[in-house]
């Protein structure tokens, strides 16, 4: 069923003619091609998302309403995605319309009393960090990168990312929220519930309903539309504007002396791990990641030479593994993460420095010497801090997505990494992925709260326009599921965690698959409840497949 | 390269959107984050680097019409490449310029073009220029000058004036500084007067490769004739074409554009200014100057795998992403003249925002051009400075052109505040 062109006009006459188009040339725009990187989905060759029924560009709150009761009265489902950056920002049938909510873009306040900035779905990472830190604060960017949409952060995914030690993930920072409900109602939540000016707190006083609309995984587009949201900031204890120096890509900062970044190597997992502990327990740190690791661990220093050098590209790579000391560079990270410490002043970052220092002294790790230098560090500082290079996960080929995600406690994913990055080094013989030395588990120090947790992938690259190259990637995510699964890990199914929510072909997926994946999850009765929240809120089935839930 | 042979890379493409915004590490602030005046305007994903590749995907498959809308999601990319500098900063092997100039080149293959652009290629086969003017009045603006006339002398070094600063009387005078700074430095030079021709660069933009071959050629074939081993323009479009794109078709020449040739000038201690210009400016980088100035690397190479599926080339392909372009000299030029105080705006040097009349855009879309312009004059306006000081004739008529009355902000060609500093 497409759009007849009285309902064309419809929504025509609600956004304007030039906030609305059903031209296929435009339309397929708005698909993604699942051959690269669908993130927890498995690629998939040659095959794209549906295309939808038509494409919206809403203006307002006003706009959004309208549009979701016109989607009402002629129950046609809708999907509204900020900044697109994965395949369930998109649609899953051909009838659905997208909300393309790229026009609604404003910070519409900075309270810097109360640290909370009140933004619409547009405002993405990098504009709102850049605005917050004029007035001395930060705001927590989640894993996906500074191009993403911060509202979506908090409402429709996890949020999780290197900011976690400061910034929590970002559901945590989720305070009140401006919902148009599927009906097409509004809904303000928390403290904004009770008062239309009072931003300041996610569960009341007025409906607590933080938990509710999120789910467990967020909403993913599903349940209704979020048209503001406020967010928790956090303390900057940098300069007003981050400068920038250094030829592309190999752009680098220069922060005061309470800021540094350090590469932290181990010889072993329990000394990382330890360390991890002993930093929670004493408070130090800003932001602390399992960063270049991405990269390979058989690969990383030649990569980190080409990425801050101008003059270098990656054909360049095969000579620098080659070069004398590479190896040797590249062992004394084997076993890393990286660790940037702000100090609120002076003295407090002396202080976290020479804890720091303490702790390495207790655990055996030591500060990797080959990363000591000026450009270097800078380079990690800005790179964390700003978390403006996440399309790197795409440089070798195109495609990447991690498996093996251990969202567990720090000794979880410290236990099973080795054993991870030896069953990927069996499939990297293989030809089909990217060989990278099998261990490519990247993640943040601390979770949920700013400690304590850990969200662990192992990245796979491959190459996304051959067949071979994509089809190989996804039988090794299948592996993993049955290896995790034999082995009783956490995060089991991590890799394909979106298949219930999308088949092989881009639509979604018949209903018994999803509910026997939903009934196998280790608390099913989360799903029926979001099942619940669904119904009550979406009685006309006007979202999709991705909000999680069991029918049974 | 024909869009077919972009199949690989457009499955390549992440659709990370980093091609809408500048390099990430660079965002100042939410008003001037944003990079790409085509999806700035347009707003539809289509209107970027990302959707465009799913665009010729579906034109590569014979999935969608070529409709006005398809037509116009190809053409009103400026061919600025801030995406491409964009994208460059997390991959090496995908080429979104070079890809969006291919979708244009298969429309125009296909005879699917704005109608404007039919008038300036009807205008280009008659008088050789896009303007329509006659081309007997090309050398018009130099008359009185006494310069050599390279279609009938010869000389090492030619100045192409190019069709901006030939026919808009407006600018005459500007070019006319860049040629007494070369007199005076007594370069031995040449013009070629009413045998000059459009140097192509412009119609390139817009997909109508065959078209600019052709001009490329006779342009080559008549400097070689005339002796000339150095080019010297003050078109940024011009420098573009003779710097990158001519050398594939195998030419040979030193390029300079006239601020490289003033910096040098100055450096060498054979010009200074000698009067004082109390002006608080801010400096437009033209795209075709930065981050498309760069110089052109022969590369006869093949794309071949590494660790399984890591794609590189062999040899080592040059990379494009703008660092090598043309950015210090005008602002050692500006630096040089005693009172003017420069006032940098947010997005410079290879992440500058485009004037808006590029690839097309001004003759096809005028309403779309003139906003754009008058997004960069905001934002020139926002850094305090009374002038706007570019090194391009196309941006500077598209600034003048869409200021608004109430606009109080100047804009001045580089070599109007030299002349004034002479």
């Amino acid at each position: 069923m497409s759009l007849t062109d009285k309902q064309y006009k419809e929504l025509q006459s609600i956004v304007g003619k030039r906030n609305i188009s059903r031209d296929p040339g435009v339309l397929d725009g708005y698909r993604y091609n699942l051959s690269h990187t669908a993130i927890h989905l498995g690629p998939h060759f040659d095959v794209l998302t549906p295309r939808p029924a038509a494409v919206l560009l809403p203006g307002s709150t006003e706009d959004v309403q309208a549009v979701v009761k016109f989607c009402n009265k002629h129950k046609i489902r809708f999907k509204p995605s900020s900044t697109f950056w994965s395949a369930q920002g998109y649609p899953n049938d051909n009838e659905t319309i997208v909300l393309d909510m790229r026009r609604m873009d404003r910070i519409l306040e900075i309270d810097a009393k109360n640290m909370i900035a009140i933004v619409e779905p547009g405002v993405i990472g990098a504009t709102l960090q850049a605005e917050t830190m004029k007035k001395g604060l930060n705001c927590h960017i989640q894993g996906s990168g500074c191009s993403c949409s911060i509202l979506a952060g908090a409402t429709a995914w996890l949020g999780s990312g290197p900011g976690n030690l400061y910034g929590g993930w970002q559901y945590e920072n989720l305070l009140g929220v401006e919902w148009v409900l599927p009906t097409g109602e509004i809904l303000k939540t928390g403290s904004l519930g009770n008062d239309d000016s009072a931003w300041f707190c996610g569960e009341g006083p007025g409906p607590s309903m933080r938990g509710v609309l999120r789910g467990m995984f967020g909403t993913k587009g599903s349940l209704g539309v979020f048209t503001k949201c406020a967010v928790k900031l956090h303390a900057w204890p940098g300069p007003q504007s981050l400068p920038v120096y250094g030829k592309a890509p190999a752009y680098t900062t220069k922060l005061p002396s309470n800021f540094r970044a350090y590469t932290l190597g181990f010889p072993d997992w329990k000394a990382w791990a330890q360390t991890a502990h002993l930093m929670w327990d004493n408070g130090i740190g800003y932001t602390a990641h399992r960063q270049f690791n991405f990269l390979g661990r058989d690969l990383k220093w030649g990569m980190i030479q080409i990425l801050t050098d101008p003059d270098k590209t990656i054909s360049d790579l095969e000579e620098l593994i080659q070069e004398p000391g590479f190896k040797e560079a590249n062992d004394s990270m084997k076993i890393d993460f990286q660790l940037i410490i702000a100090g609120m002043t002076q003295r407090d970052f002396d202080w976290q420095e020479e804890t720091l220092n303490e702790i390495l002294k207790i655990t055996g790790g030591y500060i990797v010497e080959c990363m000591e230098t000026d450009t270097l560090r800078n380079y990690t500082l800005l790179y964390l801090l700003r978390l403006g290079h996440k399309a790197l996960n795409l440089v070798y080929g195109g495609g990447y997505d991690g498996n093996f995600g251990m969202i567990n406690s720090i000794d979880f994913g410290a236990q099973r990494a080795e054993a991870a990055g030896a069953f990927k080094r069996e499939w990297e013989k293989k030809g089909q992925i990217v060989d990278a030395g099998g261990d490519c588990m990247m993640g943040p120090i601390g979770g949920q709260g700013g400690g304590g947790t850990g969200l662990w992938e192992n990245f796979t690259c491959f190459d996304s326009a051959d067949r071979e190259s994509t089809e190989g990637t996804l039988a090794f995510f299948d592996a993993s599921f049955e290896y995790t699964k034999e082995e009783g890990w956490s995060g089991c199914g991590f890799e394909k965690l979106n298949a219930m929510a999308r088949g092989y072909d881009g639509y979604e997926t018949p209903r018994e698959i999803r509910d026997a994946g939903h009934r196998n999850a280790p608390q099913p009765d989360v799903f029926r409840f979001q099942n619940k929240v669904y119904q009550s809120v979406n009685p006309l089935d006007l979202g999709d497949t991705y909000y999680e839930r069991l029918e049974d | 390269m024909e869009l077919k042979d972009f199949t690989k890379e457009i499955e390549r493409c992440s659709a990370c959107s980093y091609c809408k915004w500048i390099p990430f590490d660079h965002v100042k602030s939410i008003r001037y984050a944003k990079n790409c005046p085509s999806i700035d305007y347009h707003n539809f994903n289509s209107y970027s680097a990302r959707g465009r590749y799913l665009t010729s995907r579906s034109i590569l498959r014979d999935q969608v019409e070529l409709t006005e809308e398809v037509m116009d999601i190809a053409h009103t990319c400026l061919s600025c490449g801030a995406c491409d500098v964009s994208c460059k900063i997390s991959r090496y092997n995908l080429e979104p310029l070079e890809m969006t100039r291919a979708l244009k080149a298969e429309l125009v293959n296909k005879g699917v073009y704005p109608e404007a652009q039919k008038v300036l290629l009807a205008n280009l086969k008659k008088e050789l220029n896009i303007f329509g003017e006659s081309r007997k009045k090309r050398g018009d603006w130099a008359r009185d000058l006494k310069l050599k006339d390279l279609s009938k002398e010869k000389a090492p070094v030619v100045f192409h004036a190019g069709c901006s600063y030939s026919y808009d009387e407006k600018l005459s005078g500007t070019v006319r500084t860049a040629v007494k700074i070369l007199q005076n430095a007594q370069v031995d030079f040449g013009i070629m007067a009413d045998s000059e021709m459009c140097c192509g660069a412009r119609i390139h933009s817009m997909g109508h490769v065959g078209e600019f071959e052709k001009l490329a050629k006779a342009n080559i074939k008549a400097w070689e004739k005339a002796g000339v081993t150095t080019i010297v323009t003050a078109c940024a479009d011009g420098y573009h074409g003779f710097k990158r794109l001519y050398p594939e078709l195998g030419a040979n020449f030193e390029v300079y554009h006239i601020v490289e040739y003033i910096d040098m000038l100055l450096k060498e201690g054979k010009l200074q200014f000698t009067k004082e210009v109390p002006l608080t400016v801010t400096y437009h980088d033209p795209c075709h100057l930065g981050r498309l100035g760069e110089p052109y690397e022969a590369w006869d190479g093949e794309e071949k795998k590494f660790k399984n599926q890591i794609v590189v080339h062999s040899p080592r392909k040059p990379r494009y992403n703008g660092v090598k372009g043309i950015y210090d000299e005008p602002r050692n030029i500006l630096a040089s003249i005693p009172g003017v105080k420069l006032q940098e705006m947010e997005r410079i040097r290879e992440f500058s925002y485009c004037c808006g009349a590029g690839g097309g855009a001004k003759e096809s879309y005028p309403e779309y051009s003139q906003w754009v312009a008058r997004e960069r004059l905001q934002e020139a306006a926002d850094t305090g400075a009374e002038v706007l000081v570019t090194a391009c004739p196309w941006c500077k008529t598209n600034f003048s052109g869409s200021q608004e009355e109430q606009d109080s902000m100047q804009v001045m060609d580089i070599l109007d505040l030299v002349q004034q500093a002479l």
